[in-house]
């Protein structure tokens, strides 16, 4: 039994649907990727799963109990915590008190992290403790987003986009820092545009489009699908992935 | 591996540029995140102290010191207004209502069961929670200047309620109470012991609001206040810490509206309408909602201005218009936020880090 399972999950925006049933089990112990186009329903599932927004249909389970609509905050405390795709922090507050915040609430029930310092010495922000977060450049931004998601002590964490808005050496770094999760007892599901990061980093891949799975697997098999090309490149084109 | 800061270093302005614009920085920044080293909070909190406990031997009046009473009060009910909008930073134009709510309370128990000042404090406490919870339910479902509005209703209707109460209420006319319960050697006739007592709950006040601001839960208020959904992802319950502050804060509203009754001895419901409101909203932005000295600051600003400038009430309204405009441009965090940052300059800019790029500890 996998950690998180969703079953024939449903979301409709009014006479959109973003989800039409979708089936998926993510395990804690390694990174699993999420791709599709714009508009496939990738952000969408993350917020349905992480209760920013009601199910209309389906389950979710984390860890075998039913988390469905249950509410952001309990959601999080249950240790399945997400990131979001702007990059989000407590602006006003300095990034030591935006990371302590996190790290007060994960400690509930005992966490993973015996000081907010040890998460800053992990994302590489030590030295910004006392920046106003909403001054600091969008590097060291999107690393307080993860050092915020990590103080919570996740078993899973859902990371939309964590490279968007990185030039490619800092993207390297975000994706190493990533690729240690797993061995720590961390299991990462990420969002990204980025193949090539994403094929070196996910031990998945699961491809959405239109609200629906239509591929998974590992991320050569993926990739090599004929349906998967058809989406991400049209059905004439021959080129590279993006 | 840790990762390493690509980003930093980017920035190409020349040394004088960043350093010039770092100056202004400072002299603008809100710089409420940044905690003044523990020195300079000590000797500022007991020389602050020192002042108010040797006000009235400073033979400055009668009248000098029943304006300082009515500052103190003030500043009470501040620095609930304070925790809610400068700490969890959600707005009230009613807060005079909420102040009301207490005093009635202590004054319909005064008149009707004919309990004391100190029998009826703690109803009266209370019932002003239970009400800021009440009137914050929509909080839950609207934010920002919904809510104000909203606030500003319930403020309107509590005077309304009150003008239609019949004997209960006093009507327009209003209640009397009598003295402050004496307690042994201390008799609260004396101004001088009514300036004791408010100074010792504006005390209490203080020593809460401070004691908030550093502890985990000041931290889950701001978290609240610069980021609900984010707040919401870490796991903390936004909608029951948003209806525990607006308790916290009628706790405070209703301890300042009791010491109001009391000093004042009669009250009616245009002391808690509309206007009055208005003024708390613009003592606590004056002063600076999220600085532990800011409420204060705002309640002396406003009280004592017409009494140092000499103005008639329509004068000093138009001051107090000019006031807030200034300090809205100039300092948006209020005048305590001023007040730290000439600290924070005069300290040298290397502890406090504001805009720029090249923040290094």
């Amino acid at each position: 039994m996998a950690a998180l399972e969703v079953r024939g999950l449903r979301k409709q925006f009014g006479g959109v649907v973003a989800l039409n049933g979708i089936d998926l089990d993510i395990d804690t112990d390694r990174v699993v990727g999420i791709v599709g186009p714009n508009g496939s329903g990738k952000t969408t599932l993350f917020n349905v799963v992480s209760g920013v927004h009601p199910a209309t249909g389906g389950t979710v389970f984390w860890q075998g109990q039913d988390i469905t609509n249950i509410g952001a905050h309990r959601i999080a405390r249950k240790r399945l915590v997400r990131t979001f795709q702007q990059a989000m922090s407590f602006p006003g507050l300095t990034v030591d008190e935006n990371v302590r915040i996190a790290w007060e609430q994960g400690r509930r029930g005992g966490g993973r992290w015996t000081s907010p310092g040890m998460i800053l010495d992990f994302v590489g922000l030590a030295p910004l403790g006392r920046t106003i977060a909403g001054s600091l450049p969008f590097g060291s931004l999107r690393r307080l987003g993860l050092a915020v998601a990590l103080g919570v002590s996740p078993e899973l964490l859902l990371l939309d986009e964590p490279g968007a808005g990185l030039n490619d050496s800092e993207a390297q770094a975000f994706a190493s820092v990533i690729a240690q999760l797993p061995p720590q007892g961390i299991g990462v599901c990420l969002i990204d545009h980025d193949m090539d990061m994403m094929s070196d980093l996910c031990d998945r891949l699961v491809v959405l489009d239109f609200g629906t799975k239509i591929a998974e697997g590992p991320p050569s098999q993926v990739l090599a699908d004929p349906k998967v090309r058809e989406v991400y490149l049209g059905p004439d084109k021959k080129a590279a992935a993006p | 591996m840790p990762m390493t800061d690509n980003s930093a270093g980017k920035t190409g302005a020349t040394p004088e540029g960043v350093r010039a614009r770092d100056r202004l920085a400072l002299l603008t920044a809100d710089n409420a995140a940044v905690p003044l080293p523990a020195g300079v909070q000590a000797i500022t909190a007991i020389l602050l102290a020192v002042l108010l406990i040797a006000l009235p031997w400073l033979g400055l009046g009668y009248r000098f010191l029943s304006i300082a009473i009515t500052t103190l009060y003030t500043a009470i009910g501040l620095y609930g207004l304070g925790l809610q909008f400068g700490q969890a930073g959600i707005m009230s134009v009613g807060h005079a209502a909420l102040m009301g709510v207490g005093a009635y309370a202590s004054a319909i128990l005064s008149v009707q069961l004919g309990l004391g000042f100190w029998t009826s404090l703690p109803f009266a406490m209370a019932l002003s929670a239970i009400v800021g919870g009440v009137i914050g339910l929509p909080t839950l479902r609207v934010g920002g200047q919904h809510y104000i509005i909203i606030t500003f209703c319930f403020c309107a209707l509590f005077v309304i309620v009150l003008t239609n109460g019949g004997t209960f209420t006093g009507s327009a006319t209003g209640l009397d109470v009598g003295s402050v319960t004496p307690l042994p050697g201390i008799n609260f006739d004396k101004l001088s012991n009514n300036y004791y007592l408010v100074l010792a709950a504006l005390f209490l006040a203080l020593a809460a609001t401070y004691l908030i601001g550093i502890s985990r839960y000041g931290r889950t208020l701001r978290a609240i206040r610069e980021n609900e959904q984010l707040a919401r992802s870490v796991g903390i319950n936004v909608d029951l810490h948003k209806l525990g502050v607006l308790m916290v804060s009628g706790l405070f509203a209703g301890l300042a509206g009791v010491l109001q009754l009391y000093y004042l001895r009669h009250i009616s419901p245009t002391l808690f309408g509309a206007f009055p409101s208005l003024y708390l909203a613009l003592m606590v932005m004056l002063g600076g909602a999220r600085y532990l000295y800011g409420p204060l600051i705002g309640a002396v600003v406003v009280n004592f201005l017409p009494e140092v400038l000499n103005l008639d009430p329509v004068d000093s309204r138009i001051a107090y218009g000019v006031c807030l405009l200034l300090v809205i441009l100039l300092l948006p965090g209020g005048v305590g936020a001023g007040i730290k940052n000439i600290c924070c300059a005069i300290r040298g800019g290397s502890e406090t880090q504001v805009g720029g790029s090249n923040g290094r500890a």
